[in-house]
């Protein structure tokens, strides 16, 4: 901004009562600028709204990319038709803002939610078969909104795109159509060049998507193979949108004293989170937070634990100055000198715990009446379970 | 700008071992009518004028410091060592000279011609546009005052060319005036000041009968030296020498007395010789062996020199790659003036990296006039990229002005640059009231340079700081941690020591100095004493003061690096006076008066004496019940000599005190290192014999009674084994288990020493201390504990009575020395800190020292950094402090919520693990930090092994009864 000239470049700020401003230039083109009120925070919660305003802008950033391609961004010629043109993305971008469904935290992670079906072979196999079919080699199975499953070459996408087309999956289907063919570049992957997304509802909840070139035709796709290969598999399908918001199959049981968990592949990218719905709300003292709140929480508590301790792992990633360039975040983990593996928090609403292994980051909730010495087996029980289950 | 220029041109005067203070910037006319008054009482006192008299500013501040004579030694050693450098002073007050003059008046020994000639001397190192004010040239055969004005920085030989080019040397030596003493009356005949002071014998030519010489100017060979003299010390003077100036002021055996005899304190000045033959030529080797010594560290911490004034130049210049700058811009922009950077009221420092900060002030600005209106809430702070480097910048608005302070990211994490920058505006206002007043006033600008420079020196390279002393280096996580604690280091003491301390303290502050006091004489007193307390070797030993007033206090101290300069130097003395605004009586402390106008409520001073390791710092209120102080009163010698009386009063306790620094940790700490798999038993055990004698008494005494709280038998001849976890050889259990019950038996004068003071605290309480005291024997639990303290003969004293112990009496005993739960000691560290008292214990660096190992450094450096993110989250989920006027409802407050407990588990493997078939072993460790609120807000940190779990709460509660004050 105005200091350019001067060779400072400023990236953030923040006032009193928690209100924050983020700056962040995209390729010399288009600067983004994230504002946060303090309406409701508090001195100094600055930590965490910031990584968030910085994930922000760049999902917003993606997005464009997503809807509009790089070189339209990047050589302005008609800034007005530009901006009539942006307004394809404002849907998506909304979603973003208004972070509408609950349970997502893949904008915030850059690992796709997913979900893990009963029975995945199944699945995997009709998935594969049909982006064969569909001569696309990118394919994904998106249940409530969560990753069911995909193709290999899915996974291989950037974690930011395989998460924003998550994203662009919901708005879509939230549209309410059954079927459409939408273009797509990937923000990563082909920024300039687009593909086209084709997307299928297969039952109210569960859709498909494959990324192709310009065959097969849309018609051709929905009429020809979806049905050959998904309707032997509504049954499964059925199944997979029974296990709702839980995203783990009944087979995994988890002890009754976890109200909300984030669990993440590291080296996948992939998350599964839930919070568990009070079925019996019997009265305790105090009162267990609700839904919203705990998805609220365990976002809180996960920016908490990566901003200060666990390092994320694109940040090892990247070089210094683009990580400077990114927001200090992360210098703050860099200043220990031992390697920090679990933290906890006892807050007035909850205990948190947080774990990382090599392979994995778990971060949980439980009520205030689990006592605060036994959340750490409590957690690595939690973390051996579900890996011993779903082996994810 | 015209100040920032001035500034840059360091004004150095002839050095004198001190510095003063000014500021406060209160009426100046009344120096001397103050100074005159606290003569007049002093007059009883002997007529001894105190030393650092002549250092009290014209507006009645004194900063002077006097290192003792080990250190003065040390100074010396340096002084030959490295030949050339010199020791000027930063004088910040532009009228010295008046002050001098003045000064005239009351000092008996000196004559108006020498005063002037001091006057010369000190101003001869000034390029000061006063020149052609004072002066004066009757002086000028004493004095050539019309040579040009001397390189401050660089003390080349050659710059005296005139005189001589290749022989000319130059020798520092350390003098110190008032270790003449009474040997005054010799001082008259033969040698005079040049063989006392110096040490220089030097024969004049008609006392050798040598008439044919005339004329009085001669010069002043060396014929001899004298024994242990400074001059015969330095090793570099040699007889046959020249000496040809002082401090370069040229002299001669006309002049050489009276030279001297300007010296007013202990110092160190520099002489220059004319030497013969064996120098020759060796002019350019000279200044090449003077830079490369210059680099060896001096045993003079640069802390010292930059207290001093010295060196700032240096010291700048080693960190002028790191971007730092603190400005205060004022937000009301005249935009029709035509001057540029009018905005910059203050700005420090000048140089490249804070050149680029200043370029960018606009943004600063926009951002502060910005924000405000976007978001509905002062700036706090931004984050921008110099080049590659990530700079934090801290903002503080006050009225229309707005302070910018700018510091690297990598020294202080964003999460801290609120307290830094809370504390050090804290610190301003308490020395000035409010920063305009210390920023808005021209005259200022040298002493906040001053104050800024010690500022960044600590954050950005405080190792360097120390590299004089011996003390380890401190992390920069733990100085901004411990430093950043709304309180003050505690050390606990032996309740009796305490008592006595407080006692001592109690009645210095009623203020009843007999004959001494203004009551005597039917007078108003000057001062009321609010309170005062006391400091040995930077902990806080007793406290008088309430706490708003202690932190401010403590906040000074440490910004001027008083308490560690306490602790690693022997301070011979230290004298510190000053008008203070307390932040808790400056603003509405009294209330109930409206807002414009408040009744003189009273001014207050602080005044700071230290001799060796203790420090007393006292408030004085003046106004309220005693007389008003009128202009900007000096030090009273009374008060001085009041608190130096109690300082000497206490150094009788010195070794009581000095016993528990090294007593053994009191809740017993272990070294990280015992934990890793690798190390075995019996390294343990070595270390901890090797360690100290006392402390392989106490490991065994620990054996014990861990094993005796398990509630087996009590001082059970088979220790219980240790717990497997460690898995230790059998023969190193046996070792320690020999070690235990042999300690078992001999319990009584293993227990002594460490167990004493806390468990005799926690049981037998503060208040009846006094009376208990006395009552041994008498089976309580409170006579009992006294006991071994009052170091009773018999050993087997206690065994008698330990069979009137219950089984929970002793458990309760050890569990104050032991803080973790189960067999092992598995704690490493702690910090608790006692929100209403102001104080915080942690163990004391000698126990750290103690503990050395190769992995626990690196744990409590880890610890501190923990402890600041830790910190941090409790603050961000405290109510928003009444820091600011503006307070926002509180509702979730970080989002997070209010945080009671927050631990995190670390891991760390040895260093350098060069064993290639087995993976390293790793220790694993928690960091937790907890708050309480009940019954006294408390904060506590806490660093213990993995093995047990713990619960923090218990271990505070603990903790907590052995913090009685």
């Amino acid at each position: 901004m105005f200091g350019a000239g001067q060779g400072a470049v400023l990236s953030s700020c923040e006032t009193e009562g928690g209100g924050k401003v983020v700056w962040r230039v995209f390729q010399d083109s288009v600067m983004l600028i994230a504002v946060s009120g303090g309406g409701q925070g508090g001195t100094g919660s600055s930590k965490l709204e910031e990584v968030r305003l910085r994930r922000l802008l760049e999902n917003v950033w993606s997005c464009m990319v997503l809807v509009l391609g790089q070189d339209e961004l990047t050589d302005v010629k008609n800034v007005e038709r530009l901006k009539r043109d942006l307004r394809s993305c404002f849907a998506l971008i909304d979603q973003l803002l208004e972070e509408r469904q609950e349970g997502i935290l893949g904008n915030l992670t850059h690992c796709a939610d997913s979900l893990l079906p009963p029975n995945p072979t199944l699945l995997q196999e009709a998935l594969d078969g049909f982006s064969q079919a569909a001569e696309s080699e990118f394919g994904c199975l998106v249940v409530h909104g969560r990753v069911a499953a995909a193709t290999e070459k899915w996974w291989r996408l950037a974690p930011q795109e395989v998460v924003l087309l998550s994203a662009l999956m919901r708005s879509l289907s939230a549209s309410g159509s059954a079927s459409c063919d939408y273009p797509v570049f990937l923000p990563k992957g082909s920024p300039t060049v687009a593909h086209r997304l084709l997307r299928f509802q297969l039952l109210p909840g569960a859709d498909v998507c494959v990324l192709c070139g310009p065959t097969p035709s849309l018609h051709r796709a929905e009429s020809g193979l979806v049905g050959r290969f998904w309707t032997p598999l509504v049954e499964t399908l059925r199944g997979c949108l029974a296990i709702g918001e839980r995203c783990l199959p009944g087979s995994v049981s988890l002890r009754p004293d976890v109200l909300a968990v984030l669990l993440i592949n590291r080296d996948a990218r992939r998350s599964v989170s839930f919070v568990r719905t009070a079925a019996d709300p019997q009265p305790s003292d105090p009162p267990l937070p609700s839904k919203a709140r705990c998805w609220e929480l365990l976002k809180l508590f996960y920016i908490f634990s990566t901003t200060r301790y666990f390092t994320q792992e694109e940040t090892l990633s990247v070089s210094p100055e683009e990580r400077a360039q990114r927001g200090h975040s992360e210098d703050f983990a860099l200043g220990f000198p031992h390697q920090p593996l679990q933290c906890y928090l006892v807050t007035e609403e909850c205990k948190s715990f947080g774990l990382q292994t090599p392979q994995h980051q778990l971060f949980l909730l439980t009520p205030l009446s689990v006592p605060t010495f036994a959340l750490r087996a409590l957690a690595t029980q939690t973390l051996s379970d579900i890996v011993a289950a779903t082996g994810f | 700008m015209a100040f920032a220029n001035a500034r840059t041109c360091t004004e150095k005067t002839l050095s004198r071992g001190r510095k003063e203070e000014d500021g406060g910037g209160h009426g100046t006319e009344s120096d001397l009518e103050s100074t005159t008054s606290s003569h007049n009482s002093s007059d009883c006192s002997d007529d001894l004028e105190p030393e650092w008299l002549d250092d009290i500013q014209k507006n009645g501040e004194l900063f002077y410091l006097e290192l003792s004579e080990g250190e003065e030694e040390a100074a010396l050693a340096q002084a030959a060592a490295n030949q050339g450098v010199s020791t000027n002073h930063v004088r910040f007050s532009e009228e010295e000279a008046e002050v001098i003059t003045e000064e005239n008046k009351k000092l008996t020994k000196g004559e108006p011609t020498l005063k002037r000639l001091a006057r010369i001397l000190r101003r001869k190192r000034r390029p000061s546009q006063r020149r052609g004010g004072g002066g004066g040239g009757k002086d000028g055969k004493d004095n050539p005052a019309s040579s040009p004005p001397a390189s401050i920085l660089k003390n080349q030989p050659g710059q005296r060319s005139g005189v001589t080019v290749q022989e000319l040397k130059e020798v520092c030596v350390y003098l110190n005036p008032k270790r003449l003493g009474g040997s005054s009356t010799t001082l008259t005949h033969s040698g005079g000041l040049l063989e006392a002071l110096l040490g220089v014998v030097h024969r004049t030519s008609w006392s050798r009968g040598d008439t044919a010489v005339v004329g009085h100017e001669e010069r002043l060979t060396v014929h001899g030296l004298i024994p242990n003299s400074p001059a015969i010390k330095c090793g570099q003077i040699l007889i046959g020498d020249v000496l040809v100036a002082v401090d370069d002021v040229d002299v001669t055996s006309e002049n050489i007395e009276r030279v001297l005899s300007c010296i007013p304190g202990p110092t160190q000045v520099r002489l220059a010789l004319e030497t013969v033959a064996q120098w020759d030529g060796s002019g350019a080797g000279d200044s090449s062996l003077q830079r490369k010594t210059k680099a060896s560290s001096p045993p003079v911490s640069q802390l010292v020199r930059l207290l001093w004034g010295e060196d700032t130049a240096e010291l700048q210049m080693s960190i002028e790659h790191v971007p730092h700058a603190v400005m205060y811009l004022s937000l009301k922009l005249d935009s029709a003036s035509p001057q540029e950077e009018e905005e910059i009221l203050y700005q420090y420092p000048v140089s490249e990296a804070s050149g680029q900060l200043k370029g960018v002030r606009g943004i600063f600005l926009t951002l502060c006039d910005m924000l405000e209106n976007v978001t509905g809430g002062r700036i706090l702070s931004s984050s921008l990229l110099l080049g590659k480097q990530l700079v934090h910048v801290g903002y503080w608005k006050e009225s229309n002005n707005l302070l910018v302070i700018g510091l690297p990211a990598e020294r202080v994490p964003l999460l801290y640059l609120q307290t830094v920058v809370g504390d050090v505006v804290r610190t301003l206002k308490v020395m000035y009231g409010s920063l305009d007043n210390a920023f808005c006033k021209v005259d200022h600008a040298p002493r906040l340079d001053h104050f800024f420079c010690l500022f960044f020196q600590q954050l950005i390279q405080p190792s360097r700081l120390r590299d004089g002393s011996s003390a380890p280096t401190p992390d920069v996580s733990g100085t901004l941690f411990l430093d950043g604690l709304p309180a003050v280091r505690w050390l606990t003491l032996p309740p009796e020591i305490k008592m006595e301390v407080d006692t001592v303290l109690s009645d210095f502050e009623s203020s009843d100095f007999g004959e001494m006091s203004e009551d005597f004489f039917g007078l108003r007193r000057l001062y009321v004493i609010l309170g005062s307390c006391l400091f040995y070797k930077s902990y806080l030993i007793a406290n008088h003061l309430p706490k708003e007033d202690l932190l401010d206090v403590c906040l000074y101290c440490q910004h001027y690096c008083l308490l560690p300069l306490a602790s690693e130097q022997r301070v011979g003395q230290l004298v510190i006076w000053r008008e203070v605004f307390p932040r808790q009586r400056a603003n509405g402390g009294g209330g109930g008066t409206a807002p414009g106008y408040s009744q003189p409520r009273g001014r207050h001073f602080l005044l700071i004496v230290g001799l060796r390791h203790f420090m007393q710092c006292v408030l004085l209120e003046a106004g309220g019940c005693s007389s008003a102080a009128s202009g900007s009163p000096g030090p009273d010698c009374i008060y001085v000599d009041q608190v130096k009386a109690t300082l000497l009063q206490l150094e009788v306790l010195e070794a009581g005190i000095e016993d528990r620094l090294n007593a053994p940790p009191a809740p017993c700490l272990s070294c990280a290192d015992w934990f890793l798999p690798a190390a075995t038993a019996r390294d343990r055990l070595d270390s901890l014999a090797s360690s100290s004698p006392v402390f392989s008494k106490l490991a065994g005494a620990v054996k014990g009674s861990s094993s005796g709280s398990r509630g087996r038998s009590l001082f059970g001849e088979k220790a219980r084994r240790s717990s497997p976890q460690r898995s230790l050889s059998d023969s190193g259990s046996e070792g320690q288990m020999d070690a235990g019950s042999g300690s078992g038996l001999s319990m009584a004068p293993g227990l002594s020493p460490h167990s004493t003071p806390d468990s005799g605290r926690k049981l037998g309480g503060r208040r009846d201390s006094l009376g208990s005291g006395g009552s041994d024997g008498s089976g309580g639990s409170g006579g009992l504990f006294k006991n071994p303290r009052m170091k009773h003969p018999n050993p087997f004293y206690l065994g008698t009575l330990k069979k009137t112990l219950t089984e929970r009496e002793t458990e309760e005993m050890y569990n104050t020395m032991k803080l973790t739960s189960g067999a092992e000691n598995t704690l490493f560290h702690y910090v608790l800190m006692e929100t209403v008292q102001g104080i915080f214990i942690a163990p004391t660096q000698r126990e750290v020292a103690q503990l050395s190992g190769s992995i626990h450094p690196q744990l409590i450096r880890n610890f501190h950094h923990c402890c600041l993110s830790i910190r941090a989250a409790f603050q961000q989920s405290l109510p928003a402090r009444g820091r600011r006027a503006v307070d926002r409802p509180q509702g979730g407050g970080w989002g997070l919520g209010p945080v009671k407990e927050h631990g995190v588990l670390f891991q760390c493997k040895p260093e350098n693990w060069t064993d290639q078939r087995k993976p390293a072993p790793t220790m694993t460790y928690w960091v937790i930090g907890r708050m309480l609120l009940e019954p006294v807000p408390q904060e506590f940190y806490v660093c213990f092994h993995d093995s047990v779990a713990e619960v923090p709460v218990e271990m505070a509660f603990r903790l907590s009864f052995g913090l009685a004050l």
